[in-house]
């Protein structure tokens, strides 16, 4: 009697065209095929990740000030620009050309978004309707939204949608939609937040590099663990 | 048989250019008031050389031409003979030497057109002027008499050129006729029976004049390079806009949404009664993809994604970071968004001073870098801060921004002082500091040396970016 209850709830969706969508799930991640993730480059760090972040799925890089995010956030820029196109959303304006050309970004692949200033919630606004812009689009390997100086009251004020909306964006297709943020905000089901915490490092009164604590959850800890990435000070 | 076309001085070119063409659709045309025309077949249309050259000087005075019309067996005779007599010249054909004979030197000197932006239609004399002052000197006058004398003598005595000129001289043909090409106009125009105003309207009409002028660039293996878009207003202004695109397309649905934003960013003052559209064309790319990495996105998309970029970010702020060649702090340029073909990476590396052809092209992986290299968050607009200093090192710092903290100084680097363009305006003297705040924040700070006309900002601490 519930197999036919089942075969008549199958029957009924698919008359009104709603079996794939509730009943057809997405292939399961192949953690195999490192075409599906985009490494970091640091050896410590794409240990943990298990390859890299993974593509079609939203992921987050969270941190304080000088804890290292805008640093791991060039050199994922710098890992899939080398044979693809990235993008980077650079809400308010904070890229710095010098440090993208240390981190060996090949800039002609890079599409750089700048973001003017004025009140936050329509700089924000604007940031992500040019993030959609560009997910929609397709073709990128790497789509980053820098909203790491944007205070948190004013990303919590955005609605859960937005998220949600990315993902459904990505979802199935090759590109990582990456964000950047003070706190942890939203990722995907399958995407990683990668938590930072860093300390400049200092000799005879010279900076010479940022130690960084990287943490990745991901749900159901399916990738959970701790790196540490040590960056060099760049005489820029 | 060719005949050839003379006009009077200020002659329009193009009219000109459509007279021959009525007549042959094989025409070159050799100065800005000269063509020459292949004629083989028009007997049969018009009977004898006599008659076809009256129909081409009637055909011309109905356009308002004054024209001298010349008709010989080769091209070299019928110009020649264009150039020297008024009216109407016909010579049977294999009796151009005899003819010639009697005409003066100077002509060959005609055939050369130094003001003439065309080139040279006789390409042997583009750097050798006739030798009319030393055949004068051995007495000659006319065409006839340089072309009695013996060739090998010539070739002795004015080399190869000299030769040439005294083939000219007998009225032969160095080379065929080289058909000059029209001008093919890609450009579709829609008179509106009544004006319209506001894009949704215009996109209609847009889209319906796009088909077409797609549809013939594709028929020519041509793609637009350039979009231009005009709008005639009611006022009887024109409102003109023009696209360069970054890739040769013929996509009518790309290039409307392409003019559409650029509509929507640079709306017209009035309603629009008539709409033109036109390209410049350019040979369509070849393209050729690879099988080892992922096809990057074409250039109609990615152009409309920047069209739609920089419609909601604005101009200019969207695209590809370029470094400049300057040591001012920041320094970079924006350039268009295109990324080359995937594939191998060409290096910055210079080249060698011995090999200037030699590039290094190096394997993708090895271009990474060793190890991370700590990134800078920059203020574009440095913020200020107030420091208080001891001993010549910050020890505390108060910054001018909401959201950006400030505190007690734990480590200090510095000063590393950086200048440069002094004779710009825009120079710099700076000494720059990296701070470590007690709350585990990194700044880079600087304090500006050089004060500024009508300006307090000597000795003002700025706040440059954020270590992170």
């Amino acid at each position: 009697m519930a197999n036919n209850a089942l075969a008549r709830i199958e029957t009924a969706l698919r008359e009104r065209k709603l079996d794939r969508t509730l009943t057809t799930a997405l292939a399961p991640l192949d953690r195999s095929d490192a075409s599906a993730f985009i490494p970091s480059g640091v050896e410590a760090i794409d240990a943990v990740l298990r390859g890299g972040l993974p593509r079609g799925q939203v992921s987050e890089i969270a941190g304080s000030p000088s804890s290292g995010r805008t640093t791991l956030l060039l050199q994922l820029l710098g890992a899939a620009t080398q044979g693809e196109i990235a993008a980077l959303v650079d809400t308010c304006d904070r890229f710095d050309v010098a440090s993208a050309a240390a981190a060996a970004i090949d800039l002609d692949r890079l599409l750089w978004i700048r973001g003017e200033t004025g009140p936050p919630e329509r700089v924000v606004d604007r940031a992500i309707k040019a993030l959609t812009l560009v997910l929609q689009a397709g073709g990128f390997a790497l789509v980053a939204i820098d909203l790491a100086d944007v205070h948190p009251r004013v990303l919590r004020s955005l609605p859960f949608t937005t998220w949600l909306r990315l993902q459904r964006i990505v979802e199935g297709s090759d590109t990582v939609c990456l964000l950047v943020t003070p706190e942890p905000l939203a990722r995907s089901a399958g995407g990683l937040t990668v938590m930072c915490t860093g300390q400049t490092r200092w000799e005879s009164h010279r900076v010479t590099g940022l130690a960084t604590e990287i943490r990745v959850v991901s749900p159901r800890r399916r990738v959970d663990g701790n790196a540490r990435m040590t960056a060099v000070a760049n005489d820029y | 048989m060719f005949g050839a076309l003379y006009a009077a001085e200020g002659t329009d070119q193009t009219v000109l250019e459509s007279v021959a063409r009525e007549f042959s659709p094989r025409i070159e045309v050799c100065g800005p008031r000269e063509i020459t025309l292949d004629l083989s077949g028009l007997a049969r249309l018009f009977g004898d050389a006599r008659t076809i050259a009256h129909e081409l000087r009637r055909t011309a005075a109905d356009r308002g031409l004054q024209v001298r019309v010349a008709i010989a067996g080769t091209r070299t005779a019928a110009r020649l003979f264009a150039h020297y007599r008024a009216g109407l010249t016909v010579v049977e054909p294999g009796a151009e030497a005899d003819a010639l004979s009697e005409l003066p030197l100077s002509l060959l000197g005609e055939l050369i057109n130094p003001q003439s932006q065309i080139p040279n239609p006789e390409p042997f004399t583009t750097h050798h002027q006739p030798p009319t002052i030393t055949l004068r000197q051995w007495g000659l006058r006319t065409l006839g008499e340089f072309a009695a004398l013996p060739a090998d003598e010539i070739a002795a005595r004015l080399g190869a050129a000299g030769v040439e000129w005294q083939r000219v001289a007998r009225g032969e043909d160095r080379r065929p006729l080289v058909a000059t090409v029209a001008e093919e106009q890609f450009e579709q125009t829609l008179e509106l029976e009544w004006p319209i105003e506001g894009l949704e309207p215009l996109s209609f009409v847009l889209g319906r004049l796009m088909e077409p002028l797609c549809a013939h660039l594709e028929r020519r293996a041509r793609g637009a390079a350039v979009l231009y878009v005009r709008l005639h207003l009611v006022t009887r202004a024109v409102h003109e806009r023009s696209l360069q695109l970054p890739a040769p397309m013929h996509d009518a649905r790309t290039l409307r949404t392409l003019a559409l934003l650029d509509l929507e960013s640079h709306p017209p003052e009035a309603a629009v009664d008539r709409i033109t559209v036109a390209v410049d064309p350019t040979p369509g790319r070849v393209m050729q993809f690879s099988l080892l990495t992922r096809p990057l996105p074409s250039p109609d998309h990615l152009s409309t994604l920047a069209a739609r970029l920089a419609a909601l970010m604005g101009e200019g702020r969207c695209g590809s970071a370029e470094p400049v060649d300057s040591w001012r702090p920041g320094a970079f340029a924006m350039k268009p968004f295109a990324p080359r073909d995937a594939g191998v990476r060409h290096s910055d590396k210079p080249r060698r001073h011995d090999d200037a052809e030699f590039e290094h092209v190096e394997c993708l992986r090895d271009s990474a870098p060793p190890r991370p290299v700590v990134a800078l968050r920059r203020f574009r607009a440095p913020v200020p801060a107030r420091v208080r200093e001891e001993d010549g090192r910050p020890v505390r710092v108060w910054i001018e921004r909401s959201g950006v903290g400030g505190g007690r100084v734990a480590n200090a680097a510095g000063p590393w002082r950086t200048s440069g363009a002094w004779w710009d305006p825009q120079s710099w003297d700076r000494d720059e500091w990296d701070v470590a705040l007690h709350d585990g924040v990194s700044y880079r700070l600087f304090r500006e040396r050089r004060a500024e006309a009508h300006s307090a900002k000597a000795d003002r601490w700025f706040v440059e970016g954020v270590v992170d």
